[in-house]
């Protein structure tokens, strides 16, 4: 086996994204030395060994990090579309809790009531996915998760004092804010990339 | 917006850089080279003492393209070598910047170790 199929092994200790880019150019650098060295010789390949082994970890770190950003900014992308579906959901149970509420005329104080428990939990959804959507800090975070909690407090209340409430109404009004809360509380990690020099 | 935001960061924040990084950028500092030049400059103004693998150079050259100290100046076949097109690169003004402030820094500290005597003073 040639020094340079040897080589050409220890380079799958990079990752392939690193190897794929500078790959090519570390063959012909190593190529470089073989014509000037003596590639028989235990001092040759230790050096090689050694240069793989201070370099390879720290490409190996650098590329997991670089992935775990990326996955970071994926779940920031899932987070504002979940902030729109809120929005829409929001104002949806606004308007459809408006339309109830007038077709139905006047019905008993406990089916008032729980319409007006509906249409602020409509609303406190809406500012859910303002806060969200808008200012996507720790701080709006913080906001949209107060507001999803209160939204909650209030449909399973007006659940309570209107049990004819419909399958879908319910599984949106509890099923959305549960959701997006456990994705508000789910742990978030920081990029750590550009620190190399 | 990103490169501007690289821009507008001091050039002593990157400091102190790590000896190998030191030693490419002081490589290019006169011209643009490819790695094996990289290397064979290093090992030259070191008297041997500082020898840069393939590893070490290429993944030193990463993050100085990532940060903007160096950037790609073309492929093309080494004149002297005649051999395959190879990747070369330059020093970028920031890269210029950053390491003027560490040999500066580095006189910095051969200063006050001169002060204190501990390597011989300067000839009058």
């Amino acid at each position: 086996m040639s020094a340079e199929r040897i080589y050409r092994l220890l380079l799958h200790a990079y990752p392939p994204e690193f190897r794929a880019e500078y790959g090519r150019e570390m063959v012909l650098l190593f190529r470089d030395q073989c014509r000037e060295s003596d590639v028989r010789t235990v001092g040759f390949w230790a050096a090689v060994i050694r240069d793989i082994a201070r370099s390879a970890p720290a490409l190996r770190v650098e590329a997991w990090r670089a992935r775990r950003s990326e996955n970071t900014r994926t779940v920031e992308v899932i987070m504002k579309l979940a902030a729109i579906l809120t929005l829409l959901v929001g104002v949806f149970g606004i308007v459809n809790t408006m339309i109830e509420w007038t077709a139905g005329g006047t019905g008993s104080i406990e089916h008032s009531l729980a319409l007006g428990l509906s249409v602020c939990a409509g609303a406190l959804l809406l500012a859910a996915g303002v806060a969200i959507f808008l200012r996507p800090s720790e701080r709006g975070r913080q906001a949209g998760r107060l507001a999803l909690l209160a939204s909650l407090v209030l449909i399973v209340a007006a659940r309570l004092l209107h049990p004819w409430m419909s399958v879908l109404s319910q599984l949106v009004g509890i099923g959305l804010p549960i959701a997006l809360l456990i994705a508000l509380y789910w742990p978030r990690k920081h990029s750590t990339l550009g620190a190399a020099g | 917006m990103v490169a501007k935001r690289r821009a507008a960061r001091p050039p002593e924040t990157y400091l102190p850089l790590p000896p190998a990084t030191f030693h490419i950028l002081l490589a290019l500092a006169d011209e643009e080279l490819h790695g094996y030049a990289i290397m064979k400059d290093v090992a030259a103004r070191s008297d041997g003492t500082v020898r840069l693998g393939p590893g070490t150079l290429y993944g030193s050259l990463k993050r100085l393209l990532a940060e903007g100290l160096v950037a790609e100046g073309g492929e093309r076949a080494d004149p002297d070598r005649g051999d395959e097109r190879r990747r070369y690169y330059r020093l970028t003004p920031l890269g210029l910047s950053v390491v003027r402030a560490e040999a500066r820094r580095l006189a910095a500290m051969v200063r006050a170790a001169r002060r204190k005597k501990l390597i011989g003073v300067r000839p009058a």
